[in-house]
């Protein structure tokens, strides 16, 4: 167990060698006959308690304890005095200079109560300022983690796709048909796991990064997820994208959330896009007034049948069976939800899908 | 030189992945585009190679790949040392920064650098390599 270390300062010599007497066996005991005295011994120890006679010439247990509080924070201050002196000491009592006061002459059991107190609250506050601590610094380490292992984990699997790239150029892939088989097995292994690494990260980050505000520019945002997107879809410029974006207002808001949420809607309009179509068009047009951002996405692509509209912000639930792990649009929602957003959805089969949403403007 | 502008001479492979080394090269010479193809493993190696190479026209390296993440020096820090590589040199060499990056700072940071013709993400497509060398080269 700790030993409690305790400060006691008193410009009569008597008091202090009475109070060493009463307490020696209990606590750590420093004596200090005046302000500057005290402050000395504050400067080499670190002390649990601190107590302080009011009157004393040149610096008095109030101004002492003003000092103390700004240079040595942690420790509990208590002070000593008579009755008579109570109604001076009201405001720095309120200004939480001091922890407690106790009447002079002190008895045994009620300032050995107040020591007691004090190093409890001592001791709470240093263990919730070291958990403060330790959180931060896991906080810290996880989201370096976070960062780190999207590209650990990403760049092998990259890797895995080049080779299946090289295969298919050197002949081997097309071999024979079992190998062949094989080879595309493979393939949508290493797509369908980069797909789920992406969207884990996101729903991780999404439910645990409290919402932040900050001015969103929707031209910057749209354009710069269209270039991610056509780049992780590979699909270059085979896809024509019709930019309307009418902001004459601010906005703010989540931009991170708006871009999972924005990014998530344009990578399903990328991927289910009708292989048959010839004009393949995504429409993305964004209005923002004072209430809200309006935002609809428009595709002429492989569309949603009626009977699964209702379910596809379901967690796993997937239309397309060879592409998706059913997360995106969940974590769309998910992410929507956390701003206070809408969505809506209205589909037709071979013919396209428009996504509505409405963000809240957090001007 | 007005040759070297024609068709790229050489390239060089910029990565701390054995694997994509081997691979981007596989690809690379499969669009018979490059006479001759260096790797390097960390982009350290591959700045004293450019740079006591600077003065030598046998060794001039039409294209460069550049991975992002590495260790000891990454692109982007490779890029600000050959920011300070003459204009005419930089003028004829061409940077393609090829990454399996997600994060939007980088790709963003990569797309606005002056001296990167352009991001292709991991992995490497064959198709999207040749029209890029070819829209720099007019082929």
């Amino acid at each position: 167990m700790t030993v409690i270390k305790v400060l006691y300062v008193d410009d009569e010599e008597n008091n202090l060698s009475s109070f060493k007497a009463n307490f020696r066996r209990l606590y750590e005991i420093y004596t200090a006959t005046s302000g500057a005295g005290a402050l000395d011994i504050l400067s080499q120890t670190e002390v649990h308690v601190v107590i302080s006679d009011q009157r004393m010439p040149e610096m008095t247990g109030v101004e002492l304890f003003k000092k103390v509080k700004k240079l040595y924070p942690e420790p509990i201050r208590i002070l000593l005095t008579g009755y008579t002196d109570i109604d001076a000491l009201a405001g720095a009592i309120n200004e939480g200079d001091i922890y407690r006061y106790i009447t002079k002459p002190w008895n045994e059991i009620e300032l050995n109560n107040g020591i007691q107190n004090a190093y409890d609250v001592f001791k709470t506050r240093r263990e919730l300022k070291d958990k403060v601590e330790e959180l931060e610094k896991t906080n810290d380490e996880l989201n370096r983690f976070i960062y780190s292992i999207s590209h650990e984990l990403r760049a092998p699997l990259a890797s895995a796709l080049g080779v299946i790239n090289l295969a298919k150029l050197d002949n081997v892939y097309h071999e024979s048909e079992k190998g062949h088989e094989y080879w595309g097995l493979i393939e949508d292994c290493c797509a369908r796991l980069d797909y789920n690494i992406t969207s884990t990260l996101q729903y991780y980050k999404n439910s645990r990064y409290s919402t932040i505000k900050e001015e969103v520019d929707f031209q910057k945002l749209v354009n710069e997820l269209i270039v991610v997107h056509k780049l992780a879809n590979n699909v270059e410029d085979k896809i024509k994208f019709d930019v309307n974006i009418d902001q004459s207002e601010k906005f703010f808001g989540d931009v991170f959330r708006i871009e999972i949420i924005i990014g998530n809607l344009i990578s399903n309009a990328i991927k289910y896009q009708n292989p048959d179509e010839q004009n393949k068009l995504i429409q993305i047009d964004v209005k923002v007034n004072r209430l809200d951002a309006i935002i609809t996405i428009i595709d002429n692509g492989l569309g949603i049948l009626n009977d699964h509209l209702n379910k596809i912000f379901n967690q796993f639930f997937r239309i397309h069976n060879q592409k998706g792990t059913g997360l995106g649009l969940f974590i769309v929602r998910e992410a929507l939800a956390k701003l206070d957003g809408k969505i809506s959805v209205e589909s037709v089969v071979n013919s396209g899908t428009k996504f509505t949403l409405r963000i809240p403007n957090e001007l | 030189m007005a040759s070297a502008l024609q068709t790229p001479n050489l390239l060089i492979i910029i990565d701390d992945s054995s694997f994509d080394l081997r691979i981007n090269s596989g690809i690379a010479s499969h669009t018979k585009l490059f006479k001759q193809i260096v790797c390097f493993s960390s982009a350290v190696a591959a700045l004293d190679f450019l740079a006591e190479n600077i003065n030598n026209p046998e060794i001039f390296p039409h294209v460069i790949f550049l991975d992002i993440q590495m260790p000891e020096m990454d692109g982007f820090e490779f890029l600000e040392r050959y920011d300070t590589f003459p204009n005419e040199f930089k003028a004829k060499s061409h940077v393609i920064m090829i990454s399996s990056t997600d994060d939007l700072r980088d790709i963003v940071r990569a797309e606005s650098d002056r001296n990167v013709v352009k991001l292709l993400k991991k992995p490497l497509q064959i198709e999207a390599l040749k029209t890029l060398v070819a829209k720099i080269y007019k082929l």
